[in-house]
């Protein structure tokens, strides 16, 4: 689903358009609405604001769903945590289930193409492609 | 043209002095009592200025009430304040003679209390109920259960025959969590209104929390497609506030790098509003040439999107001779895209038909709103920071802004489509200029203690005209720090130019503002 919060949305798109190419692995067909999504990419900072609206997004999707958290605004409240602070839900995970969490201020489009990988490999229970180097 | 003898006639309880321009950023000030301000702003409404900005500050004796007026032929910003009791802080409302006041007067209102006599409608703008306190001000204030009621919003009532649509916050074409509450006479639009916050990060808040220096990654994160352009807004104030001088060869490094984001955002624009109005195509191609601006910046920076590049005082790191090799390959390259792009899109008919006559700007629109950027310059205003108050290295380079004739649609994306031609001849200009020296300045203080006094910055992002006010009391953290965003004046037009429109058209105007949200709800 395109579910664009913030900065994370510009690297969502990016990993679907022309060099990252998110289509390769037959994941490219994003949509608007939730009721036609099965995986849903939190991209961006969650605010108490947006929180029912989230949750209501996410409760329409059709089982089976996932979810990827991406970005650290997403795990955690990323840098806008800091005390006295009042808008801020200190990751998506207080509201709904996230199977992947992808790091980055703002992840690198190839980040999110490994959390792919790893949905798949939790669906699947086999990875499809090798392991990337440890060393990077 | 304002002059000061007739402003000290017109106003003679009022404090006026002249303020030297090169250290605080603007010209007059004037310090008036409450119940003068609607005159004040009658008065210079009448010689054609706009409101910049209007926000408020919490001096604990005192709340001030800050409005900065400017207006579009010669640079002449003025500040005008009054201040405000704390207990019970009441001001009248301008939001009759200055349409956006309407809005930055609900905000005041929500952030510190402040009751605007005679505004029509004071519910919640950016937060929501679950905050029982005002955010803003530096003692915890709790809101009072009148206020309470005063902001809640009012549920629309149906009536016949119309109904009401809620465009966003989960929409694509908002381009990010905007929500739009549109009451609708079948596909016509009868009224709109803006719902902001969703993205409230609190910005403002964080920045009387921790040093200048922490706070260098926010203004990226505000604006994450001209992040370059935020980022040098804040360094700029900072180095003016506390007498930091830049070298030249790192002047002319930000007026580079911001001009290669102003391109990327530029041509990200582009794919969204063509994606908006229906045509995925180029969205596929502005990423192929936005793919090798992010490699340029990249290598400098080290970031693909939220850079964090200026230091006060110069940059982060030198630029090297491969950046300067890439950026011209880039330069040539874009060149020969131009071609492509006008035939692919400015030629289609389709295009033409959807975006020609559509959202139709005046002048008087205009200085109502304190709208600025590409939006305006579509009516023929050649308004622009870059030229009007020089800085950075924009001082030393020629270069023309282009203008529209119509205000519409279709010269938004000219005006657009040019603007990143003319950047390619500013970052070439640059480069052939490009000096050799240090690329920081020297004897830094370790940490910054600013003098005390306050102080406008201002820079022209891809949107249009940002300012950084910030107010310093000697130590390392700044008092208040507000950011006068571009996109916020312009969306604010929105309500107005929507009526009357077809939904779809709504969108393709919406689409035309190049809107980000988060710069807009901070």
């Amino acid at each position: 689903m395109t579910f664009g919060l913030a900065c994370c949305a510009i690297e969502m798109m990016a990993t679907a358009m022309a060099r990252f190419d998110i289509d390769r692995f037959g994941a490219g067909i994003f949509r608007a609405t939730p009721r036609q999504s099965d995986l849903m990419i939190v991209a961006g900072t969650v605010t108490k604001k947006m929180a029912p609206t989230v949750v209501t997004l996410y409760e329409q999707m059709p089982s089976p769903k996932w979810v990827i958290a991406l970005g650290n605004c997403a795990i955690s409240g990323g840098p806008f945590v800091f005390e006295g602070q009042y808008n801020l839900v200190e990751g998506v995970d207080l509201l709904i289930p996230v199977d992947v969490y992808v790091p980055g201020c703002p992840p690198r489009p190839e980040g999110l193409l490994e959390g792919l990988m790893k949905i798949e490999e939790k669906i699947t229970g086999k990875r499809r492609f090798p392991v990337p180097d440890k060393r990077w | 043209m304002v002059e000061i003898e007739e402003l000290k006639r017109l106003f003679p309880r009022a404090e006026i002095a002249e303020i030297p321009y090169e250290e605080r950023g603007y010209h007059l000030s004037i310090a008036v009592e409450k119940g003068d301000i609607p005159d004040v702003a009658d008065t210079f409404a009448k010689k054609g200025c706009y409101l910049f900005d209007l926000f408020c500050v919490d001096y604990l004796d005192f709340l001030e009430l800050v409005y900065f007026f400017n207006n579009h032929s010669a640079p002449y910003r003025i500040k005008v304040t009054t201040k405000l009791d704390p207990e019970q802080p009441t001001a009248p409302s301008i939001s009759r003679i200055f349409t956006i006041a309407h809005w930055y007067e609900r905000e005041i209102h929500e952030f510190f209390g402040v009751f605007f006599e005679g505004h029509p409608n004071l519910t919640y703008l950016f937060l929501h109920e679950g905050i029982d306190f005002y955010p803003l001000r530096k003692k915890q204030v709790k809101v009072s259960e009148e206020d309470k009621k005063r902001l809640m919003p009012k549920p629309p009532g149906e009536e016949e025959d119309t109904f009401f649509i809620n465009l966003g916050p989960q929409h694509p074409s908002t381009h990010g969590v905007l929500r739009v509450i549109l009451k609708m006479d079948g596909e016509y639009i009868l009224w709109a209104e803006p719902v902001l916050g969703y993205l409230h990060r609190m910005h403002e808040k964080m920045a009387e929390n921790r040093t200048y220096q922490q706070f260098l990654p926010n203004p990226g994160r505000m604006d994450y497609m001209g992040a370059l352009n935020f980022n040098l807004a804040h360094v700029k104030a900072v180095e003016k506030l506390c007498g930091i001088e830049v070298p030249e060869r790192a002047e002319y490094v930000r007026t580079i790098t911001c001009e290669l984001n102003r391109i990327g955002s530029h041509l990200l624009w582009l794919g969204a509003f063509l994606a908006d109005l229906g045509g995925l195509t180029p969205f596929l191609y502005v990423f192929d040439d936005r793919e090798q601006v992010l490699d340029i910046l990249e290598a400098v920076t080290g970031s693909r999107l939220t850079y964090s590049y200026f230091r006060f005082g110069g940059l982060y790191n030198d630029v090297d001779g491969e950046f300067i090799e890439k950026t011209k390959r880039f330069i040539e390259r874009l060149r020969g895209r131009f071609d492509m792009y006008n035939r692919l899109i400015t030629g289609n008919v389709i295009f033409i038909n959807r975006v020609k006559g559509v959202g139709i700007m005046d002048e008087a629109l205009i200085r109502r709103y304190g709208s600025s950027g590409p939006v305006i310059r579509s009516t023929g205003l050649p308004y622009d920071i870059r030229k009007k108050e020089p800085y950075a290295a924009y001082r030393d380079i020629d270069f023309e802004i282009p203008t529209g004739v119509n205000g519409d649609n279709m010269d938004r994306y000219m005006i657009r489509l040019k603007e990143m031609e003319i950047s390619l001849n500013i970052i070439e200009e640059a480069i052939n200029r490009l000096p050799d020296g240090p690329y920081r300045a020297e004897k830094l203080p370790k940490k910054l203690k600013p003098p005390k006094g306050d102080l406008l910055s201002t820079v022209e992002s891809p949107r249009g005209e940002l300012g950084v006010y910030i107010v310093s009391d000697e130590t390392e953290i700044p008092y208040r720090m507000r950011w006068r965003v571009p996109s916020y004046s312009n969306l604010m037009t929105f309500p107005e130019l929507a009526r009357g429109c077809l939904i779809a058209d709504a969108i393709a105007i919406l689409g035309s503002y190049d809107i980000v949200v988060p710069e807009i709800d901070r």
